[in-house]
């Protein structure tokens, strides 16, 4: 059996699949392949340095994938949170994959696991209560953060369809939340105040990051399956979830919303642009009955229970 | 009687040598006279501004959060201290507004999925939550039924959150079908916008019954069909005008002028007390049709004019027999 390549390793994600694989299987079942070495100290994982970005990274990775004797990759290069160099994030993220699964293709990778997210689907209020995995995604144009993860997902996809020797998992979690994790969401819960719309409450899921693993894991066991939902048990309110974090609540109607949303992202203190407001005022909850089916895979714990974790772990004197 | 000036001390000899007093703290060692309602009122304002901080009012709100909501929800968001908390007021409305009379409610299955169908009137939801009620309160079994709320309301400020926390779900084939596949009973009302914001001069006329869709969803999960016609809901808010260019850009997709709104303001929001009757009919089994049927238009809309007529006879037997829309 070939290697195992992770990608993203310094990622909260990526650093935590790393560090298990090489747990369950041993430093020499596992190759490293990021910009910047593994965070975490690993006595004897191969790293290979390698920019994704650059032009011709798609032959270098395909030297490094046949050197060494990849066959499974887990793509974790993600960007967790929106950024403001979006071009940047649009060449690793989008670009990257490409590089990543022609690379892959190229030498013979049989299986290639690729970190995604629930937000792909897109939060409107015409969605249903509960997506599946068949439902076509409707992204709001002008949120690059999302249009990025499609379009990483669609040239995977693409690849698969064109290499049948080469099968994807896309992993689509759902907000990840639990000690140590530092994304969008820890960011809004890091706040006194937090502003949300007048008048709507949506439902949200929060995934625990053991989840998040053991998920990973019956990926990998299983082999290709396809887009998979990987969701927590059930859902939580978005106004329970900030009062159970002692947040001020200040409602603003959605008019506005959207306005002082991209001024305070184009000034430089609003955790994200104006179309991330859908996202805390219509539904994007999928539906976690395909992996249940496929892998085997359901969650252990309730998005209530990794809200509770991470307010723990993060914030003591809440008494979540 | 001594007309010379008496000295009152600022503060008695007992609290002099003590710890610097707050401005406004009781007085107790002179309390001849009680207090004025000034003082009080100040003295509250500044209790309460010395324990402001962000930390207060968060745990502040969480306070007043919690004391209905639980922090539990289930799968399409109903929070049940929610529900209770405002159950009182609607079984007001139910039992002395609107003094709800049932009939028939025996026909609505006692386990197992069923999709009531159910005429929309009243300018604002209040059918469903009658319906509602009238099947956890009068059924032999009190049935929880979820009504599929139109996208009008279940995507209107305020609103929203309201009807997913009482227990309703936003109407769509997917989320229809879902909770008669797990065996929910559902309540639907297929003539959707155009019913429940229907001119008075169209009362008790039905509307077309959308596209068939809940057809559809019932021959899929072989749910069966109980007709059901509320009468009394039109007369709640009757519609003389519409103003739809002002409810549009507000996401509503009319904007009633009744006679008492906006004539009264807020007071216009207060729905008449029309006296209501609910009327459920033999249910309707489909599932011999089987699911494929479903793929077949003519057949769908078929069935779907059959249970419309079915309503339209129920509200037209019990318009005959009404003598009064206040009283019966």
């Amino acid at each position: 059996m070939g290697r195992i390549a992770v990608t993203g390793t310094s990622s909260f994600l990526g650093s935590r699949i790393l560090r298990r694989l090489v747990e369950a299987r041993g430093a020499d079942a596992v190759v490293t392949v990021d910009i910047a070495a593994p965070p975490v100290a690993l006595g004897g994982v191969r790293h290979q340095m390698l920019d994704l970005t650059l032009p011709g990274a798609d032959q270098r990775l395909l030297d490094v994938l046949q050197d060494e004797e990849v066959d499974t990759v887990v793509h974790a290069a993600f960007f967790t949170s929106p950024r403001r160099d979006f071009a940047y994030a649009h060449e690793l993220e989008s670009i990257g994959t490409l590089h990543l699964v022609a690379a892959a293709a190229a030498a013979g990778v049989r299986h290639v696991v690729l970190r995604s997210y629930t937000a792909v689907y897109g939060a409107r209020g015409q969605n249903p209560n509960f997506l599946t995995e068949d439902r076509r995604p409707e992204v709001n144009p002008s949120l690059r953060w999302v249009r990025d993860k499609l379009e990483a997902e669609q040239h995977a996809l693409a690849f698969a369809k064109r290499y049948p020797s080469m099968g994807v998992t896309i992993l689509r979690f759902a907000t990840i939340l639990g000690s140590g994790v530092h994304t969008f969401y820890s960011r809004i819960l890091a706040k006194r105040v937090v502003p949300v719309v007048f008048g709507y409450d949506p439902l949200v899921q929060f995934l625990h990051p053991e989840d998040a693993l053991a998920a990973v894991d019956a990926a990998l066991a299983k082999g290709p399956s396809g887009i998979v939902n990987v969701v927590p048990r059930d859902t939580l309110s978005l106004r329970t979830a900030l009062h159970l974090a002692e947040k001020v609540t200040v409602p603003v109607p959605h008019p506005a919303a959207y306005a002082l949303a991209d001024l305070a992202w184009n000034s430089g203190i609003g955790p994200a642009p104006a179309g991330f407001v859908d996202y805390v005022r219509f539904l994007f909850v999928a539906d976690g009955e395909k992996a249940k089916r496929e892998m085997g895979w359901t969650a252990r714990y309730r998005s209530r229970e990794a809200l509770g974790a991470y307010l723990a772990y993060r914030y003591p004197e809440v008494g979540a | 009687m001594s007309t010379r000036p008496r000295v009152v001390p600022l503060r008695s000899r007992a609290t002099r040598s003590r710890r610097p007093r707050a401005l406004l703290e009781p007085v107790t060692t002179r309390s001849e006279r009680p207090e004025g309602p000034l003082v009080s009122l100040a003295r509250l304002a500044q209790t309460a501004a010395q324990g402001l901080s962000w930390a207060n009012l968060a745990r502040l709100q969480r306070a007043v959060y919690f004391a209905w909501h639980s922090d539990e929800v289930d799968e399409f968001g109903s929070d049940r201290r929610f529900t209770e908390t405002l159950l009182p007021l609607f079984e007001f409305l139910y039992t002395v507004w609107w003094r709800v009379e049932t009939a028939g409610i025996e026909h609505v299955p006692a386990e197992g999925p069923g999709l009531v169908v159910v005429n929309h009137s009243g300018v604002l939801p209040y059918d469903g939550l009658m319906v509602k009620l009238a099947l956890r309160q009068e059924h032999p079994a009190r049935r929880d039924c979820r009504m599929l709320a139109l996208d009008m309301f279940a995507l209107l400020p305020v609103l929203a959150p309201l009807l997913a926390k009482s227990g309703s779900v936003r109407a769509n084939p997917e989320n229809g079908e879902r909770l008669l596949t797990k065996g929910e009973l559902v309540g639907v009302f297929p003539e959707g916008v155009k019913g429940v914001g229907k001119a008075f001069r169209d009362r008790y006329k039905l509307a077309r019954f959308g596209r068939g869709g809940f057809v559809r969803i019932a021959l899929r999960t072989g749910a069966p069909i109980v007709p059901c016609a509320v009468v009394g809901a039109e007369e709640i808010h009757p519609m003389l005008a519409n103003l739809d260019w002002i409810g549009r850009p507000l996401g509503f997709p009319y904007f009633p002028i009744t006679p008492t709104f906006p004539a009264l303001g807020p007071l216009g929001l207060v729905p008449l007390p029309s006296k209501w009757s609910i009327d459920f009919a033999d249910p309707m089994d489909l599932s011999s049709y089987g699911p494929e049927a479903a793929e077949d238009p003519i057949l769908v809309n078929r069935l779907s004019e059959e249970v419309r007529s079915i309503i339209q006879r129920m509200i037209d037997g019990r318009l005959a027999r009404r003598r009064s829309v206040w009283f019966g």
